[in-house]
């Protein structure tokens, strides 16, 4: 355990003095500020549209009413959520990456590994100083959201807000960790390092980027801009109705979708938010009971990639020679 | 000219031993010929949903996809170049620099009368000439399996449609290419090098974009372009000096209109007109790099 901590302070050290992984953070607490920003201008241009609406409709004498645009404080996130899952993976892909590169360039690896250390020292350190750095930076970009909300979003946040954040934010810190462990274990696994890092951004364009888009596009309703039962004036009973007979087709969609840990880690978190109507200000208990699942999934997800991550990271593997 | 065809030849040897590379080129061919597949399963099911909604005589619109154009079937093709296609070309682009100075072969290279603008362009050519290749073979891929989803071979004009579409696509995975060259020529470190890169694409994709429509990132992932919130004179004012930069929606907007895509209108010469001037002044500021630079070492 002492040894495995001495590698985990260390790691936590060198990460304190590295700048390109600053400023990778700086650049997500950024996109994430800009996020709300547009977001709350949005809302804004809604409500002027609405206001000037409501004018007109005074004006021409009409006793007609329109349902103001209602203001979610936590919906404003979504930009920033999205934002966790497409560059937050791939900035703790390259943190996995490089805490074994630089012990390989550096030379600490063989030093390392001339002490008698145990045989997951070196890995377990490494993650659990990884883990730890991720805890550190999720804790700071949901103080960034909340603070972006209420100063930028001008939204008032309540105590349940601050929950459904929290929870939010430890799927976040779930998420980052399994892409970190990801790239640790293939890293480790690979004798040109730079095919380690290469392969893992294959993964992650397969599972981040293309196949949540390929689930998007076999969407029926996304074939038409606008939607397609908004367009044809369905409404949602009668869409879910006709829905149900392409079930298979559904299905494939669904699966295709479910593939991916990202769309799990999007699913759990847009439930917790609200982003999703169908959670919106629902109670915490109803929300945990749909979500399980994919709950579940994304914690074994993590676990099996931090179990990866140390049965690849051995000393045959990482002493081999660079190809 | 001797020291341009040496090194796009060169260049071109070592991009096809890559087999990361080869990983890479595979993952976007098979993306490309999925893509009519998707569109073909896609157009087909919503067809039926939409008969079914006329049969149950919930609408009495008509078909929205009943004259939808052969080339419908390959706009997913669009976002596999933004995306695969232009991470793609970053790690061609800083292997393709980096390679030299990890190997110390440019010291070897440069001490012989070579000039580093001819060593340069070489190689840009050479990774123009492998991604060249790979549109091609995309682009036959394509006009195959659309040929057999409309059950006749594409006409002239679709297939001329296509073949502009591969050039644009040229553009696009050139300029990121050169971006990738450019870190991989000034980076100390090859983590630095291949991931500099890596967020100027994130920033130029989605940030950027988001910044001038309101759209959210993951709407970015999108074929057709994003358009700025309608009746929003700050989103207008934004999204028209971001707009220049934002060459993955600039190339996006170019294709769906080449594509024939109806949810994009207007021309696309200004989009293209960015696209090439985009083009240029990297490989300016790529090929004016000093010898100095192309001889340093690596911290790693």
């Amino acid at each position: 355990m002492n040894s495995t901590w001495i590698v985990a302070e260390k790691e936590l050290l060198d990460l304190r003095r590295d700048r390109l992984f600053a400023i990778l953070i700086g650049f997500l607490a950024v996109a994430t500020l800009i996020s709300v920003a547009v977001a709350s201008a949005d809302f804004r241009n809604q409500l002027d549209a609405y206001n000037l609406y409501v004018a007109n409709l005074a004006n021409s004498g009409s006793t007609v009413t329109a349902a103001a645009p209602q203001l979610f404080p936590l919906k404003l996130l979504r930009g920033g959520i999205e934002y966790l899952e497409i560059l937050g993976a791939l900035f703790a892909i390259v943190l996995g990456y490089g805490t074994i590169a630089k012990e390989k360039h550096r030379g600490t690896l063989h030093l390392f590994l001339s002490r008698p250390v145990g045989r997951f020292a070196f890995a377990g350190g490494k993650m659990l100083g990884l883990s730890i750095v991720w805890l550190g930076v999720v804790a700071a970009l949901t103080a960034v959201s909340l603070i972006a909300v209420v100063t930028i979003g001008h939204a008032p946040i309540q105590g349940i807000d601050v929950a459904r954040l929290l929870i939010a934010g430890g799927f976040a810190w779930l998420y980052l960790v399994f892409w970190t462990a990801l790239a640790v274990g293939l890293t480790a696994l690979s004798t040109r390092l730079s095919t380690g890092l290469i392969v893992a951004l294959v993964i992650w364009l397969a599972f981040v980027l293309i196949i949540p888009q390929i689930g998007d596009t076999m969407d029926p309703d996304n074939q038409v801009p606008g939607g397609l039962f908004a367009t044809l004036q369905i409404q949602k009973a009668d869409e879910l109705a006709v829905l149900a007979q392409f079930s298979a087709f559904d299905g494939i969609r669904n699966g295709l979708e479910v593939s991916s840990v990202t769309k799990h880690f999007e699913r759990l978190t847009f439930a917790f938010l609200g982003i999703k109507d169908q959670y919106n200000q629902q109670p915490l208990s109803l929300v945990w009971a749909a979500m399980l699942p994919y709950a579940i999934t994304l914690t074994v997800a993590t676990l099996a990639a931090v179990v990866f991550a140390a049965l690849a990271t051995t000393r045959r593997t990482l002493q081999r020679k660079q190809s | 000219m001797n020291t341009i065809l040496t090194s796009a030849r060169h260049e071109v040897l070592c991009t096809l031993r890559a087999r990361v590379a080869m990983l890479l080129l595979v993952l976007f061919l098979g993306m490309v010929s999925l893509s009519s597949l998707i569109g073909w399963l896609t157009n087909t099911t919503v067809t039926r949903v939409y008969e079914k909604i006329l049969a149950d005589g919930l609408t009495t619109a008509p078909n929205p996809f009943a004259a939808v154009s052969a080339l419908y079937y390959s706009r997913n093709s669009v976002i596999y170049v933004v995306l695969i296609g232009a991470l793609m070309a970053i790690i061609l682009g800083v292997q393709a620099t980096l390679r030299d100075r990890q190997s110390g072969t440019s010291d070897l290279v440069l001490s012989r009368p070579v000039d580093t603008i001819h060593r340069l362009i070489g190689q840009f050519l050479g990774l123009g000439a492998v991604i060249a290749a790979v549109l091609a073979a995309s682009t036959v891929i394509s006009w195959a399996s659309i040929s057999i989803i409309m059950g006749a071979p594409l006409g002239f004009d679709t297939s001329v449609r296509l073949i502009a579409f591969a050039t644009l696509s040229w553009s696009l995975m050139m300029i990121f290419a050169l971006l990738g060259m450019l870190t991989g020529l000034y980076s100390r470190k090859e983590t630095t090098a291949l991931l500099v890169p890596f967020v100027i694409w994130s920033a130029i994709a989605f940030v950027l974009p988001q910044i001038g429509t309101a759209a959210r990132p993951v709407a970015l992932l999108n074929p057709v372009p994003a358009l700025v919130a309608p009746g929003s004179a700050s989103f207008d004012l934004i999204g028209a000096v971001t707009g220049p930069f934002t060459i993955t929606e600039q190339f996006k907007r170019a294709a769906s209109i080449v594509l024939r895509d109806d949810s994009v209108t207007g021309s696309p010469w200004l989009s293209i007109l960015l696209l090439v001037a985009v083009l240029i002044a990297m490989t300016w500021i790529v090929v004016v790099t000093p010898r100095h630079t192309l001889r340093s070492g690596l911290n790693e």
